[in-house]
């Protein structure tokens, strides 16, 4: 077992566009016809989807995530909007300015504190229903930690007019990839805040010199940056990815997605989803030394989605 | 006894066993050969054997408390000795079963209706609801919207200042019964029109203004034009035209969106020509405003008679737009006319009146 352990590998994408069209559009009437309500079962049937055609060594990944338990998180990520609203609406409707300006700071800073709270639930839901052969993924990120690190890169950010985003956004990913399980394979996130500040700086500043044209290297850049920068280690083994996508190759994804986008008036964004995540996961080498027979199931049950549906509300796009 | 082949996970370890699945009336059987215990067989109770619903042709069955033990078979006879063998089991949830079936002519079927529920919201909905929201635009918000219409659209023209600037001496007098500020401007063009904007700014082509004989063809124009404004047609026009990007802009809360589009197709927009109903109302409001003012109503007649001259002038498109049905107007504004009473003389309306004649001959 040991002499096939040591190559590279990829993770293959076998969806395709007709079939997630068809998820789709049943999605999208149910979801009309129900006035939203169905929209957690949609979210769960296409992930459930996507998941299947996913593929590594010749096993597929699941999601085990339902509708069901996703509508109870959707419920609760309601009732905090319409509560926070509610604080809002009441304290415009009092006419003191003062109260009224408590209102709405107030409800900012819940607004800003929900985001970590979102994506931390987000993470722990959508990881531990997460598999591959049976085996769990898990996120172990702790929410406390967690709200520390936002809120104090946060404050930075602002006080750094932005400058520190940079640096923030290194320190979120070091401690997301830090806490994420696969049994027991741990991930780590190896980037660095001054040279990914120096990515972006230089990106901006060629993709503006250059009317734009630059952004694709730019975005392909920021792509491997992310990729190249993640490791899992297996009993001190360590496994590293590599991204081969290129500018070119992210320029006809662009461009080919735009069109069928538009020239399908939107109809035809499920190819566009499916050339995407092809893309993708096309463009990830997986290098180093794992034994994908000896991966142990570590991680708890665990069944709370609130956070998935708080992040959906207020739109963070988790990978 | 039929076996299925199957991959097997035992939910500990990520070990894929390639093993054999053996249906029993109240059971499953796995057989497998563990690399380091040899033959092994687990079995699963029927009841608790769960399927996970997917859209793809394996089957997935996954089994016991977490860590669950999971099978996937790829062997498409399983299904039908499944259902054969336990004819009652849920296997199958029937609603998703629905869903997986997926046949082409379901698809195209709910297809068609979703672009039918699309074209219909766009066509009926949509513009109805438009209608209803321009309703909702606060006075103050309508006043600067159209604001940045008239900046938009005048910058296209010649203003004729002097003129512009008697007109609305001209306005000063009469009553329009309108909370709206009414703001004219004449314009150097060789065309007869003239249109309203929402919030108060009406352009009148100065040609239109030079055919004109009398001050009661400059007041009934001003009263039909004002009624548009008041009635905010013109805003509703806008909103159903541009229904569209307006909802958008409505649903994403974005009044800056609003004020974008609306700057945008101003130009368009002026010109938009009002439904049959709503020029009837336009019209009946500019006879009210007209008999409060104790102006003579032929003088209306006369200023739809012009109007219609205009209409004539090989512009086959100005035909449909603007003023349309001017034959139907005119007889029943001769008709308000027969009977109107306490009309008076407004020397003060005539001075100014005159000014603006003089104005233009020079
Ligand atoms: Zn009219």
């Amino acid at each position: 077992m040991e002499s096939d352990q040591n190559y590279s590998r990829k993770i293959t994408f076998y969806g395709e566009g007709n079939k997630l069209f068809g998820i789709y559009i049943v999605n999208v009437l149910l979801t009309i016809f129900t006035l939203g309500l169905y929209y957690p079962w949609a979210k769960a049937a296409v992930l459930r989807y996507v998941y299947q055609e996913t593929e590594f060594e010749g096993s597929r990944f699941s999601f085990h995530g339902t509708g069901k338990e996703m509508f109870k998180g959707f419920i609760k990520a309601i009732g905090i909007f319409i509560g926070l609203y509610a604080i809002l609406i009441g304290a415009i409707l009092t006419k003191i300015n003062a109260i009224a300006a408590i209102g709405v700071i107030f409800f900012y800073i819940a607004l800003l504190l929900l985001i970590p709270v979102a994506i931390h639930g987000s993470l722990k839901y959508r990881m531990s229903r997460t598999s591959w052969r049976g085996i769990h993924f898990g996120y172990r990120g702790i929410l406390k930690d967690f709200m520390e690190e936002f809120v104090v890169g946060g404050l930075l950010t602002i006080a750094t007019l932005g400058i520190y985003s940079f640096w923030f956004t290194i320190k979120l990913r070091k401690y997301i990839f830090s806490n994420i399980r696969f049994g027991n394979i741990s991930f780590s996130y190896k980037g660095d805040g001054t040279e990914y500040f120096m990515l972006n700086l230089k990106g901006y500043f060629l993709s503006f010199l250059t009317l734009g044209i630059y952004s694709f290297w730019f975005v392909s850049d920021l792509f491997a940056y992310f990729i190249d920068n993640m490791r899992m280690n297996q009993e001190g083994y360590v496994i590293k990815f590599r991204s081969t996508a290129s500018a070119g190759g992210y320029f006809g994804l662009i461009v080919g997605n735009l069109l069928i986008v538009i020239f399908t008036l939107g109809l035809g964004t499920p190819w566009a989803t499916v050339r995407t995540l092809n893309f993708v996961f096309s463009n990830i080498i997986i290098e180093g030394t794992i034994d994908v027979n000896a991966i142990q199931q570590t991680e708890m049950d665990y069944k709370d989605a609130t956070g998935e549906d708080i992040s959906d509300m207020i739109d963070i796009g988790l990978i | 006894m039929q076996k299925f082949e199957i991959s097997y996970y035992d939910g500990e370890t990520s070990v894929s066993h390639n093993a054999f699945l053996s249906l029993q009336h109240d059971s499953w059987i796995i057989e497998y050969i563990h690399p380091l215990f040899g033959n092994r067989a687990v079995k699963w109770e029927i009841d608790r054997v769960e399927r996970d619903m997917g859209f793809t042709s394996i089957f997935i069955f996954r089994y016991g408390d977490f860590p669950k033990q999971t099978l996937e078979c790829k062997d498409e006879r399983l299904l039908n000795s499944l259902k054969k063998f336990y004819p009652d089991k849920p296997f199958f949830d029937k609603k998703i079963d629905f869903l997986l079936r997926q046949s082409t002519t379901l698809i195209l079927g709910l297809t068609a209706s979703l672009i039918g529920l699309i074209i219909c919201s766009y066509v009926y909905i949509l513009p109805w609801f438009s209608e209803k929201a321009a309703g909702q635009i606060p006075v103050s918000m309508e006043i600067k919207l159209g604001e940045m219409m008239y900046e938009n659209t005048i910058a296209r023209y010649t203003k004729n200042d002097s003129l512009t600037a008697c007109v609305n001496d001209f306005v000063k007098i009469i009553d329009f019964k309108t909370d709206y500020p009414i703001e004219v401007t004449v314009v150097a063009e060789d065309e007869m029109n003239a249109f309203a904007m929402p919030g108060g700014h009406i352009v009148i082509y100065n040609q239109l203004l030079a055919k004109m004989k009398s001050k009661e063809e400059l007041a009934a124009l001003l009263a039909h034009e004002v009624s548009h404004i008041h009635y905010r047609h013109s805003l509703k026009n806008i909103f159903r035209t541009l229904s569209g990007y307006l909802a958008i802009s409505l649903m994403l809360n974005d009044v800056n969106g609003i004020a974008v589009v609306l700057a945008d197709h101003s130009n368009m927009l002026v010109n938009l020509n009002y439904s049959r109903n709503l020029e009837q109302e336009a019209d009946e409001k500019a006879i009210e405003i007209i008999k409060a003012n104790h102006l003579n109503l032929n003088g209306f007649v006369d200023l739809l008679a012009l109007l219609q001259t205009g209409n004539t002038d090989l512009q086959p498109f100005k035909l449909l737009s603007t003023h349309p049905l001017t034959k139907e107007r005119i007889a029943f504004v001769k008709e308000m006319a027969k009977g109107q009473t306490a009309m008076k003389k407004n020397d003060s309306l005539e001075q100014k009146w005159q000014t603006i004649v003089a104005f233009e001959k020079r």
